[in-house]
């Protein structure tokens, strides 16, 4: 009976019901969405950079593990004394560049053999290899996301490209450019900004890193096999704070809409409380309908928000479809409790005034 | 002032002899009741003194404003007294708290009220039973049967209160406050909202409660005709029982 009591009051007001409702559902989505897309944008570069194939990276002091943001590139001439290091079997400058054209992408400046060395060369779907300074290659999905052809011109950092092939993703960035092309064009003459080091062998890799921090104190040296690891939102200060701005923002949703609807829900509802004071209901009893009342709508908010979040990384995806979005069971739950949490929160203040209510001023209000 | 022992344990055995008369379901001592808003007093009850024996069937009467609703709220311990006693089935109301207060008016009195205050979304039907629950014996089919039948709401039970003639809705907060088989009925001017056949309905209803049941109510009324229902009718004036004072 109190059970029908309070689905009966959810719906008593439908449109008021679903406006929390989806207050709560794009709250969870919100929640969902952001650290679903910020970690699957971290995993996948992760994923990307660990496709490379190298053993160990080198790069500036300071700089960060993620790559777009590393600090002042390294002389190139750096590559001879990694070389001539023990178990060393090709090393890889690259340059790294921002391409702030349409969307954000990270653009590597090769040379080609080197890289080829390293990685194990590029899997073509179509097209060639690098070959003229403007010459440029794409990744398949970038290449399917921006409806990119071979022979094709791609502008780009103020230069006109041409496309020669379309290679299979996953070689560390989308766009790959000759090197002295890039430096030129960034004013980095004779500069990388990582190395990329293959080994004789995996096992050395300890070893190796060992002997490259003593001879570039100050260098950061990364094994690839932890990059993934390495590849969190903690590991990136400003990603942290942004990833919980948009938590909070989220729950602040949830929680003044929630707070608000109980708000107008116990003014609404003044006899009706006064009533039920009068047949003896207690605080406790009268608190306890309002939480129900406020978790059914959480409850159904939850349900409407994990499907808006799948609807939504559908359209995403489709939309950008470069882009990776890891929707996990940890975070539709971590969603939910936050969702929960936040809800009855909201309304816990708003039950507590209803509680407290005078009965008999509750039973003349008008 | 009496002493706290005198307060805390009204029921003990020997407690005031002869001035608290241990068969009476209801009794009021000296009650003041003062609404304070600022500055402003309004003193409601002045010294109520008034006994209800069990079984008895009683009609307050009285002018408007002279104190009839509030001394139905602090019997039915909806409001704390200012001062005095009132014993609701051995139990000193004035030494109860707010919760101990709300416990012993979910067992022991049942209200109903001019407007009849049905909860809107539930039909007749839930509106009885939520009482059952609130009271926590759980439902008890049986006293369902025996209450709705009685006030002839069985084939009503489905409707909103909405779908109900004032009449019906005022039966079933009748069947809903005598549910739980309360000490004692509180009505204040249940006929005040409805017709003269409709009245008449209910308050032939109220009076066969009170015989084939032994209900005990106080009813508060403006009506004579209604008082006449009564087994006794006791007069208010100023916020003081005036008894044999007729009404103006
Ligand atoms: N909450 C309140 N605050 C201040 N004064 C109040 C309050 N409730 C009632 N009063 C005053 O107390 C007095 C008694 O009111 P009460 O409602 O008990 O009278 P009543 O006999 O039931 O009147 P009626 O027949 O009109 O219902 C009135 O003067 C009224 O204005
Ligand atoms: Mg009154």
């Amino acid at each position: 009976m109190i059970g029908e009591m309070i689905l009966r009051n959810v719906f008593h007001r439908p449109v008021r019901t679903a406006i929390s409702v989806i207050a709560v559902g794009v709250e969870v989505m919100l929640v969902i969405l952001v650290v679903g897309l910020t970690s699957g944008l971290l995993h996948e570069t992760a994923k990307r950079v660990e496709g490379v194939g190298a053993d160990l990276m080198l790069q500036p002091p300071s700089a960060s593990v993620f790559m777009a943001f590393s600090g002042a590139p390294m002389p190139i001439k750096i590559r001879e004394k990694l070389e001539e290091m023990k178990y060393v079997r090709a090393v890889a400058p690259v340059l790294l560049q921002f391409n702030a054209s349409g969307g954000l992408d990270i653009v590597y400046g090769i040379e080609q053999e080197t890289f080829k060395a390293v990685s194990g060369g590029f899997v073509f779907h179509e097209g060639g290899e690098l070959s003229a300074p403007n010459d440029i290659l794409v990744d398949d999905w970038y290449a399917k996301a921006k409806q990119v052809k071979v022979g094709q011109t791609l502008r780009m950092l103020d230069n006109d490209f041409h496309v020669a092939g379309i290679v299979e993703h996953g070689k560390g960035a989308r766009l790959f450019v000759p090197i002295q092309t890039l430096q030129e064009l960034s004013g980095a003459r004779d500069k990388a900004s990582v190395f990329f080091i293959k080994l004789t062998r995996p096992e050395h890799t300890a070893a190796v890193a060992d002997e490259l921090r003593k001879v570039f104190p100050r260098y950061e040296i990364r094994p690839l096999k932890d990059f993934l690891s390495l590849m969190t939102s903690s590991n990136l200060p400003g990603l942290e704070t942004f990833i919980n701005s948009m938590i909070a923002l989220a729950v602040s949703i949830g929680f003044l809409v929630i707070f608000l609807s109980m708000y107008t829900i116990i003014i609404e509802r003044t006899r009706e409380i006064g009533v039920l004071k009068s047949l003896g209901a207690s605080k406790g009893f009268i608190v306890r309908a309002l939480l129900s009342e406020t978790a059914v709508i959480c409850g159904i908010g939850i349900v409407l928000g994990i499907g808006m979040t799948f609807g939504m990384r559908a359209v995403l995806t489709r939309v950008f479809p470069t882009l990776t979005i890891l929707v996990t069971v940890d975070w539709v739950l971590r969603a939910t409790l936050i969702a929960v949490v936040g809800g009855l929160v909201g309304a816990s203040y708003p039950a507590w005034l209803a509680s407290r209510k005078d009965p008999i001023e509750a039973l003349s209000y008008e | 002032m009496q002493n706290a022992a005198t307060i805390l344990a009204p029921a003990i055995e020997g407690f005031l002899p002869g001035e608290w008369d241990v068969d009476l379901i209801l009794k009021t001592d000296n009650l003041w009741k003062v609404y304070r808003s600022g500055k402003l007093e309004v003193s409601a009850l002045r010294g109520v003194n008034f006994e209800v024996l069990p079984g008895e069937f009683v009609a307050v009467m009285g002018p408007s404003g002279c104190g009839k609703s509030s001394l139905l709220y602090v019997i039915g311990g909806l409001a704390q007294a200012t001062r005095g006693h009132v014993l609701v089935d051995g139990n000193d109301m004035m030494a109860l708290s707010d919760a101990a207060r709300t416990k012993l008016r979910r067992h022991k009195v049942g209200f109903v009220f001019q407007r009849f205050n049905l909860l809107p979304t539930l039909d007749a039907y839930g509106n009885i039973a939520i009482a059952q629950h609130i009271h926590g014996n759980g439902f008890d089919p049986h006293r369902f049967e025996v209450v709705t039948s009685m006030l002839k709401l069985t084939d009503r039970l489905h409707h909103k209160p909405s779908e109900l003639s004032g009449g019906e809705q005022q039966r079933v907060a009748i069947a809903r406050a005598i549910i739980n088989e309360p000490k004692i009925l509180l009505a204040d001017e249940p006929t005040g909202n409805l017709d003269t056949k409709n009245s008449e309905i209910v308050l032939g209803m109220l009076r066969q409660l009170n015989r084939d049941l032994g209900q005990t109510i106080v009813m508060i009324t403006h009506n004579p005709e209604a008082a006449a229902y009564a087994g006794r009718v006791v007069h208010m004036r100023d916020g003081v029982i005036v008894d044999g004072v007729p009404e103006d």
